[in-house]
């Protein structure tokens, strides 16, 4: 205890216990920034109701559509279920964010606008994440570019 | 033959804790390219395109990866002396289906070297190689006739 409380006299001494004290105790709590996976499986439920929306409506693109909706919807489903693991809902039914509102119907177009898009921003993220999230993101990724495939 | 240097040159070696599942990847991709070889007696020329084109992306990739292993100054694996097709090849339709097979293999063993590395290139080069694995993958049951063409969640372990 002796060295103990020499060192902090010698830290206070110098000015550098100060600041780093205060820093480490008092800084308030902050929420931590959103998870980026967050923001994907919300992507890939709205891709999901825009796919089946589109499988209601137009008969002869239901089958392609309603694989996107099928696939898009497994997609959230296994991003979510990262974030949960990584950072527990507090409350039982936070992640119901799809809202009860009507989708609209997504076009051929938009669809492989869509999966473009979700590819990209799955790939982008793969580089810097931690390891498991690399693999998520990677299936993630590739399945997007397959289902384009399918569509064409 | 101007060689810049003896490890290969710009090939960056792989991570200690990312050689095993390059060496596994790298079995893929040798066990792929075997397959495309296996396979171009049972096509029709039309196929020739496609064929070309998978194996010579296979080829690619093995290069790199024999040449990242031999810069971490790991003995790159080499090719099995013989390959067991997964499944009897005898015509079109078993064709397309070893085809599709070698390439979901390739997706899996690529989805791990995500999984065991904290190399931000290497990632690259893995997520790429898994997502042309795919669609590789999903030309072929498509032509096929397979559905679902697709997989939903490429690479991962059944």
């Amino acid at each position: 205890m002796k060295s103990v409380s020499r060192r902090a006299v010698l830290a206070v001494m110098t000015g550098l216990a100060v600041p780093l004290v205060p820093a480490c105790t008092s800084e308030p709590d902050q929420p931590p920034p959103p998870d980026p996976l967050a923001a994907l499986a919300e992507q890939a439920r709205k891709d999901a109701a825009a796919a089946t929306a589109l499988a209601q409506s137009s008969p002869d693109l239901a089958a392609v559509a309603g694989e996107v909706a099928k696939a898009r919807t497994e997609h959230a489903v296994a991003l979510q279920a990262e974030v949960d693991r990584e950072r527990p809902p507090t409350v039982t039914t936070s992640a119901s964010p799809t809202s009860g509102a009507q989708t609209a119907p997504a076009t051929k177009a938009t669809m492989i606008e869509a999966l473009k898009a979700a590819e990209k921003q799955a790939g982008e993220l793969v580089p810097s994440v931690p390891r498991y999230r690399a693999g998520l993101l990677g299936s993630v990724a590739a399945g997007c570019a397959s289902l384009r495939e399918v569509i064409a | 033959m101007t060689q810049p240097s003896t490890t290969a040159a710009s090939a960056k070696a792989v991570p200690g804790d990312s050689v095993d599942a390059v060496q596994q990847a790298l079995g893929a991709e040798h066990a792929a390219i075997w397959i495309y070889g296996l396979v171009s007696a049972f096509l029709p020329a039309a196929f020739n395109n496609p064929l070309n084109e998978g194996v010579t992306a296979h080829r690619a990739r093995r290069d790199t990866l024999e040449r990242a292993l031999t810069a971490a100054k790991v003995e790159p694996r080499p090719p099995e002396a013989a390959y067991v097709s997964p499944k009897p090849v005898t015509d079109q339709a078993s064709s397309l289906a070893v085809l599709a097979i070698a390439e979901s293999d390739a997706t899996v063993a690529w989805r791990s070297v995500l999984e065991h590395t904290d190399d931000a290139d290497l990632r690259k080069t893995a997520l790429e190689a898994l997502t042309s694995s795919a669609v590789r993958a999903t030309r072929w049951r498509k032509t096929a006739g397979a559905t679902p063409a697709h997989t939903i969640m490429p690479g991962k372990p059944s």
